[in-house]
């Protein structure tokens, strides 16, 4: 017993739980209670800040210098810098502003259509029925099923000669669909992103709770219609749930890749079809399929700056047309 | 909306509409169900004509599925433990330390949630082929030790509903910052602790984008295994059935936690959720 290592002692005197707590013994030491508070948020905060420093900061702005270097590579280590040529470059690629064109078709029609279906459901869930626990966990499942699974399950049902939906539609004496083929491709890819829309439920029920239940009350009691209710009461006070769930989906939407490429095959690099191939889908590929890094960043670059601008923009006119509940105190 | 009381065509109105979108969001779980127990190039239906349990025994021996599980796992316990620690530490700081430049950070914080994946994704790999961290494990465990801005936003949301009676008596009984941290606000945060680990272990069992750029193929987990790799007979035909089935292994552990912590998982997010 005598032989009692110092990491012993140590250990029953609880020190070593968790290294930090040794940090923070030195922050005891420290002799007014306002620079110990400082120095202990610093220290709790520390994790996240070196790391975004160090892989979310460093990586960001060396996407930006390589941007403007003739990087293809396998010359990382003689690189050139080539000024705005490769942004130059961005404006004459016809394939990236047919892209281009894409995406912003994709975020016009999808953005209202799933933001419109979130609030809907949440609607329809938002009240107190028996079972509404049963299906409010039906509404949110899809939205968690990984996108890996989502793509696949939908390439199946899709499929042109042995899809189930073709097979429904034939049973019916309706005439087959090419689903994945030029004419399809894009209404398919709305389907199946609608039907992972049941993640946005959650936020607003959120939103639909923190309406108090004294407005219905009183308007039920100067006789309004549930649609003047709908329109009068629960659609002003929603606008910052829906504002918020527009903007976020309007950002998700500019820079999707991922779906259209799963809805394609098997093989990450092919690229998906013309009417899905969107812009960060030809950044990705430039980069991964044909190794032009600088150009591909170049693509990137403008896609986060025009993200950017679209936020403060939104943001900046919202005072405009979101009813924030303050509004009506006075 | 929830008025107390509904005649009888309201109530039938809104049950046969919560019915039909119920139908509609399972229908292709249950088809995919269904299609993966079929025989092999089978016509798909509604209801399999076979049982054909074997799809699901190729699923996991046509390649080398419990490899790439395992990687999955691995994946998965590392970004989850560090991950849910971490963001609570920094989401405890901003609740509840004054600090000068706080604002400003918890702003800088906020606006990374706007920062697409992608712009850094890229840079990322290059830097990573630098100084040899491709093909590790090392870039979950620093990502996770950084925590994720959103979760820091939802424990701080959480946290700073506990009272501060609480802190100040154990700050009058001589517990350190870390430790009123540590013993008292983890143990009182547990639905929003267990939010986190949840969404979380989906996103990393469900990431496929990430192993596929920093890591080779016999470290790849099942999701990047499943978009790179596909149940293919005699070399070039897809073998819907049994990729069906091995799409019903794979999100079956996210439907798992889902339905074991969806309580929390709701609750979490709905109370605490964006007010604030």
């Amino acid at each position: 017993m005598q032989h009692r290592s110092k990491l012993t002692r140590w250990k029953e005197r609880g020190s070593l739980r968790f290294p930090f707590f040794l940090l923070m013994k030195g922050v005891d030491l420290i002799r007014t209670e306002r620079s110990r508070r400082t120095l202990a948020f610093y220290l709790m905060v520390s994790p996240w800040v070196v790391v975004f420093a160090f892989f979310g900061l460093y990586p960001l702005f060396y996407g930006l210098y390589l941007s403007f270097t003739n990087f293809i590579g396998f010359n990382i280590d003689r690189l050139r810098l080539v000024g705005l040529q490769n942004y130059k470059n961005v404006f004459s690629d016809t394939d990236a502003i047919y892209s281009l064109g894409r995406t912003i078709y994709i975020a016009i029609v999808y953005v209202p259509i799933g933001t419109a279906v979130g609030l809907l459901l949440a609607l329809l869930l938002n009240r107190s029925i028996r079972g509404m626990g049963i299906y409010r966990t039906i509404f949110y499942l899809p939205s968690i099923v990984p996108l890996v699974s989502v793509g696949l399950m939908f390439r199946f049902l899709y499929a042109d000669k042995d899809g189930i939906i073709n097979t429904i539609l034939k049973f019916f004496h309706l005439p087959a669909l090419n689903w994945l083929g030029y004419d399809y491709a894009t209404l398919s890819l709305v389907i199946m992103l609608v039907w992972g829309a049941g993640g946005g439920i959650l936020i607003n029920l959120a939103g639909l709770k923190g309406i108090s239940r004294d407005y219905y009350e009183a308007s039920s009691i100067d006789g309004a219609s549930s649609f003047q209710k709908f329109f009068r009461i629960t659609l002003p006070l929603m606008t910052p749930v829906i504002f918020f769930n527009l903007i976020m989906g309007f950002i998700g939407a500019l820079q999707m890749y991922i779906q259209p490429i799963l809805l394609t095959g098997t093989r990450l690099l092919d690229p998906p079809i013309r009417p899905n191939y969107f812009y960060a889908v030809h950044a990705f590929q430039q980069v991964f399929a044909f190794q032009r890094f600088a150009y591909g960043m170049a693509l990137l670059w403008i896609m986060f700056v025009v993200i950017l601008l679209l936020t403060i923009l939104i943001f900046t006119t919202s005072r405009y047309w979101v009813h924030y509940e303050t509004d009506q105190e006075g | 909306m929830t008025s107390l009381r509904y005649n009888r065509t309201n109530r039938f109105i809104l049950y046969s509409a919560l019915l039909l979108c119920s139908v509609m969001f399972v229908l292709p779980l249950f088809l995919t169900l269904s299609n993966s127990l079929s025989p092999w190039f089978d016509t798909p239906d509604f209801l399999p004509r076979a049982f054909e349990i074997e799809n699901y025994r190729f699923a996991v021996t046509m390649i080398d599925f419990w490899k790439f599980a395992k990687n999955s796992v691995f994946l998965c316990l590392i970004t989850v433990t560090t991950t849910t620690l971490s963001s609570g530490l920094v989401g405890y700081a901003f609740s509840r330390i004054d600090a000068p430049g706080k604002k400003v950070l918890f702003m800088i914080v906020l606006s990374t949630m706007m920062l697409p994946g992608i712009v850094t994704q890229i840079p990322t790999y290059i830097l990573f082929h630098k100084y040899g961290l491709l093909n590790t494990f090392y870039p979950w465990l620093i990502w996770g030790l950084g925590g994720s801005s959103f979760f820091i936003f939802l424990y701080r949301q959480f946290f700073s509903v506990i009272p501060k009676e609480l802190e100040e008596a154990a700050r009058i009984d001589g517990c350190s910052i870390f430790r009123t941290y540590w013993n008292i606000f983890l143990p009182l945060s547990l639905p929003v602790v267990a939010t986190v680990s949840i969404m979380t272990f989906q996103g990393a069992w469900g990431d496929f984008i990430s192993p596929f750029m920093f890591l080779n193929e016999a470290k790849y987990p099942l999701a990047t295994a499943l978009s790179t790799i596909g149940y293919v007979y005699e070399r070039s035909v897809i073998i819907q059935q049994v990729a069906a089935a091995a799409s019903i292994l794979f999100m079956l552990p996210v439907i798992a936690t889902f339905f074991l912590g969806q309580r929390f998982l709701i609750e979490g997010v709905v109370t605490s959720g964006i007010k604030g």
